[in-house]
């Protein structure tokens, strides 16, 4: 660790003068699990293409191990690249498909065998050799893509959103499979998906990225817990934005105003006096109840309903302006609200996350 | 499920295509093995013409010079026409469409005016005709279905198999042999088979831009059938027809047992 394997320095991408992927910088260490996260279109797939050399660069600078590569052609670089839709070789069977970089490195025949026997162990797939692709379960396509990719040993393996086409039952598995195989491998991986939950499962850092920028790059935990951004806030997890006037600030604490009740919150670069401020707090941190709790940050409502979802119960709060929020409660302890209810929903101020703009 | 009455003119009706189809092919083979040296009447069993026709040189000699100018013109034409497909798949220029467009023409322009304009062209450059001033025309009618063919096969081709080939080290030259041409072989052997038959059959560019000498099959046979349908005119359709009928069953059965290539 801590190795540079993959730089991008300054990178951007037009296509047809818009800014797929505009100036973006970003560190990769050798061995981590790295993943790109974000809605479609905003180039995280267009990002993992410069890297493999399928697409170049309009300007700035990639660098793989130290070297720069913005020019050279993909079958120089030391990548490899699992695709979204698989793309095995329809006429060659399994073995052959494995084989395919191999060959074209010019390996002896004897070392090709081992290692591509190797491969298709480490994905359970070894008495498969002789079926064709078309002949095996979208899953198994998987794994023979992968097979195919880490059979070159390659420094850096590019994964764009392989797992899409599976079923949640499978993708949920082959998440798990993916990051043990990153771990014995040791291997840099590139992920990309949009699928949040995916990349706090397997990723070491997620970088998430939105028309074509870095909103914010962190470990899973602090994508989580600290958006920095209010898209990340509300693309990461499912949260209550919650916006309002700045009226007084302190040294280490704020006042902010909001439906007409003032909410404590922590001193930040991001707000200044008398403008606008946003917080976000996850619906888990949040409580409701009858009569306000003590020591935290209470605020008055009507109760609106309450959805059971399996895991825990939604509750839904009016506030007075209109705005609604939702609180997340395990089923255990919940009050009994009804409709005529005055509520309180109330948070501890740790969990108080203020957004940039 | 179709009714039983709908079903039976459907059945009658196909049996009249069939027979439409069918039967002149029918008497075709029967008059080849016919007595008479006039084609009209049957007189009795022969094997005569059989024997006669491989002694005439003239129909050799044609049929040599058509086999010839079938190879040649598939060679060229299946070799521009799959780089013309590809180019017209891979990239995206400046008057595409209207490239795309003039490969159709020759699809639907009649024989006699690409015939008629080589003649005119040969004419201005001086040019003696031979059996070679027949290749370009026949080049020209069939490299668009060729193209087409192709063009239709590689409609269905993942672009990402290209990208996964040099992904994995394949560089262009690689990629193509490897990966591109595998999969859509099936389509250029379909335009070859279909230029070769073309030109086979090819008639009246041939008859306008061949020199004075030389005859393909089907010219040598016009000129045979305006002196009346000799015995051997029927046993040259018999063998032909006797070959196409081998050649398409043994295609067929290959496929079936291969299934398709994808």
């Amino acid at each position: 660790m801590g190795v540079q394997m993959v730089q991008l320095e300054h990178v951007t991408k037009e296509f047809d003068e818009t800014n797929v992927v505009n100036d973006i910088n970003l560190d990769i260490r050798a061995g981590e699990f790295l993943t790109l996260l974000g809605p479609s279109g905003c180039g995280k797939t267009t990002t993992l293409r410069m890297i493999a050399g399928f697409e170049k660069p309009t300007s700035g600078k990639i660098l793989l191990n130290g070297k720069q590569v913005d020019d050279m052609e993909p079958y120089k670089r030391e990548v490899n690249t699992v695709f979204q839709s698989y793309s095995l070789f329809p006429h060659m069977n399994v073995y052959d498909n494995v084989a395919f970089g191999l060959k074209m490195k010019k390996v002896s025949k004897d070392e090709i065998r081992e290692r591509v026997t190797k491969a298709l162990k480490l994905v359970q797939l070894k008495e498969y050799g002789n079926r064709k692709p078309k002949q095996l379960s979208g899953g198994q396509q998987q794994r023979i893509a992968i097979a195919r990719a880490i059979v070159n040993n390659p420094k850096v393996l590019l994964l764009d959103e392989p797992l899409g086409a599976l079923d949640l039952k499978l993708r949920k598995q082959m998440q798990l499979e993916l990051k043990h195989l990153q771990q014995t491998l040791d291997i840099t991986f590139i992920y990309v998906t949009h699928d949040q939950e995916e990349a706090l499962t397997m990723s070491d850092r997620i970088v998430v990225m939105n028309k074509g920028k870095i909103e914010q790059i962190g470990l899973p935990r602090e994508i989580y817990e600290k958006p920095v951004t209010r898209f990340v806030a509300d693309f990461i997890g499912q949260t209550n934005i919650i916006e309002g006037k700045v009226t007084a600030i302190n040294d280490d604490t704020a006042t902010m105003e909001f439906s007409g009740q003032a909410i404590e919150i922590p001193n930040s670069q991001d707000i200044a006096l008398n403008e606008e401020a946003f917080i976000s707090v996850r619906p888990e941190k949040m409580k409701a109840g009858t009569v306000p709790f003590e020591g935290t940050i209470n605020l008055k409502g009507t109760f609106k309903e309450r959805i059971y979802v399996g895991s825990v119960t939604k509750i839904v709060v009016t506030m007075p302006n209109g705005e609604e929020l939702t609180i997340h409660e395990s089923h255990d302890n919940i009050e009994e609200l009804t409709n005529t209810n005055d509520v309180y929903v109330s948070w501890n101020p740790k969990n108080t996350v203020v957004l940039k703009k | 499920m179709m009714r039983p009455r709908t079903k039976k003119i459907l059945f009658s009706f196909s049996l009249l295509v069939f027979l439409f189809f069918y039967i002149p092919i029918l008497f075709v083979i029967i008059f080849s093995f016919n007595d008479s040296k006039l084609g009209t009447v049957w007189t009795g069993f022969t094997l005569e013409w059989y024997g006669s026709i491989f002694k005439n040189s003239q129909l050799i000699n044609a049929t040599m010079n058509s086999i010839y100018l079938a190879v040649i013109t598939t060679i060229i034409s299946t070799i521009l026409g799959t780089l013309a497909a590809l180019a017209l798949h891979r990239y995206t220029f400046i008057g595409k469409k209207s490239v795309e467009f003039l490969f159709y023409i020759p699809v639907v322009i009649p024989d006699i005016v690409v015939a008629v304009a080589l003649l005119a062209i040969y004419g201005l450059l001086n040019m003696s005709l031979g059996l070679n001033t027949a290749v370009p025309g026949h080049v020209a009618i069939t490299i668009s279905y060729v193209m087409l063919v192709v063009l239709a096969r590689l409609s269905s081709f993942d672009n990402s198999l290209e990208e996964a080939a040099k992904d994995l080290g394949a560089n262009e030259w690689q990629t193509f042999w490897k990966v591109t041409f595998p999969l859509i072989f099936p389509g250029v052997l379909a335009g070859a088979l279909l230029a070769f038959t073309i030109s086979l059959d090819e008639f009246v560019i041939s008859f306008f831009t061949l020199g004075p000498g030389d005859n393909t099959l089907p010219v040598l046979v016009y000129s045979m059938v305006r002196l009346g349908v000799s015995p051997e005119v029927n046993v040259l359709s018999t063998i032909i027809i006797a070959i196409m009928f081998i050649v398409v069953f043994v295609v067929g059965l290959r496929m079936r047992k291969g299934g398709d290539v994808k």
